[in-house]
């Protein structure tokens, strides 16, 4: 069975018809319910849901955390640049927290997952970005158009037509096609990394 | 539907407490959510109950609606989120259509049945309820309401990219689903 045949079958179901009185009545019905209905508090409403919500996150992270954490120390080439790039943990983070992951951190506090409260990060090539400011080095996995905290400031990533990334913080702007750009005295690395399928 | 004068009049007139105004645009969108909740539930009487809630909750939230989308759209997203927020319910029917597909087509008598004499209504929307939620909302919301997957995406809170997948998805097991019943019942 193609699309086609599919869309067909399915429109060809039809919704079962109602008699004129019951659309007579609906609207009342609705109104008579409005009157009796009691006014539900916004706060009874939503805060179990966003509660539950919040507690599954932070305790996914954690697990994730964890398992990175616990995988790291098995690794016997201790190397945020292996670690950042291993596309079997990349493809597991990213089917756990599918369009929510805008980056994977890893900086002196660890590895630290960002992710976004919608599912809205679009599926696209994963760039790897290397940033040392003289005192410390960040190295994370993000995607074009992720704007983050990195070295103490707001860097945003994007990847360019021709295949370039670059980065545009608030006292500097990168680019890997281009070495003419200012770089704020930081030492930056920058690469496309495979494309994760799914 | 497009926002006429006539309706953003009675938006505003709803808002003020006119009752006449508010059920003027119940009446005006009855259909199109009962279609709607119909096709996510499977029931005439749960459809009735969430095109209530619907309502209900559109006059509550009537304060919220800036006039810049149209008021139909606007309706027809809390009217999505409602059905995809049931959830009692939609356990109770699922369970009532595994019974139903496990003892065929004898259904037909009963009161509540949402399809009577048409047993490929109910073989569909038997396969729809096997859908999750989210990918049968996506398939409702782009197969019989027509929505590009922009806006569906746009009236289901996620990526464009998130319903392309759902419709795919739901597409793939809505095939597999009804070739069977196809090859059973033709």
């Amino acid at each position: 069975m193609n699309d086609f045949d599919l869309d067909r079958k399915l429109k060809a179901a039809r919704v079962p018809a109602r008699d004129e009185d019951y659309w007579e009545s609906f609207p009342r019905l609705v109104l008579a319910k409005l009157r009796t209905a009691p006014v539900e508090s916004s706060f009874e409403r939503h805060w179990w849901p966003r509660l539950a919500w919040g507690g599954s996150i932070a305790f996914a992270c954690l697990l994730v955390g964890f398992a990175i954490g616990h995988w790291h120390g098995r690794m016997e080439k201790n190397d945020s640049f292996v670690l950042l790039q291993n596309r079997k943990m990349l493809r597991e983070v990213l089917t756990l927290f599918p369009n929510r992951v805008r980056a994977i951190v890893q900086d002196k506090h660890g590895l630290q997952l960002v992710l976004s409260d919608q599912p809205d990060v679009p599926a696209s090539t994963p760039l790897w970005v290397k940033i040392c400011d003289g005192k410390q080095c960040a190295s994370l996995v993000t995607f074009s158009g992720q704007e983050l905290e990195i070295a103490g400031q707001k860097v945003t990533v994007l990847a360019d037509a021709q295949g370039g990334i670059i980065l545009e913080g608030s006292r500097f702007v990168w680019s890997s096609t281009a070495q003419n750009f200012a770089q704020g005295g930081l030492k930056i690395e920058a690469k496309r990394l495979p494309s994760i399928s799914l | 539907m497009g926002d006429t004068d006539e309706e953003k009049v009675w938006v505003l007139q709803s808002r003020n407490g006119d009752p006449a105004a508010f059920e003027s645009l119940v009446r005006a969108h009855q259909r199109m959510i009962h279609s709607l909740t119909f096709r996510m539930t499977g029931s005439l009487a749960d459809a009735e109950d969430l095109a209530q809630e619907t309502f209900i909750r559109a006059y509550r939230q009537l304060d919220s609606y800036q006039g810049t989308a149209k008021f139909s759209s606007w309706l027809y997203r809390i009217a999505v989120n409602t059905c995809l927020n049931w959830r009692k319910r939609e356990m109770r029917r699922e369970q009532a259509h595994t019974h139903w597909a496990a003892s065929g087509a004898a259904r037909r008598t009963e009161a509540n049945s949402p399809a009577d004499n048409d047993e490929l209504s109910q073989c569909v929307q038997a396969a729809l309820m096997k859908l999750p939620p989210k990918q049968r909302a996506a398939i409702v919301l782009t197969v019989y309401d027509g929505h590009h997957h922009a806006e569906a995406a746009r009236l289901l809170g996620c990526s464009e990219t998130t319903v392309s997948w759902r419709v795919f998805a739901g597409r793939r097991k809505l095939k597999r689903l009804l070739n069977v019943k196809g090859g059973r019942n033709e």
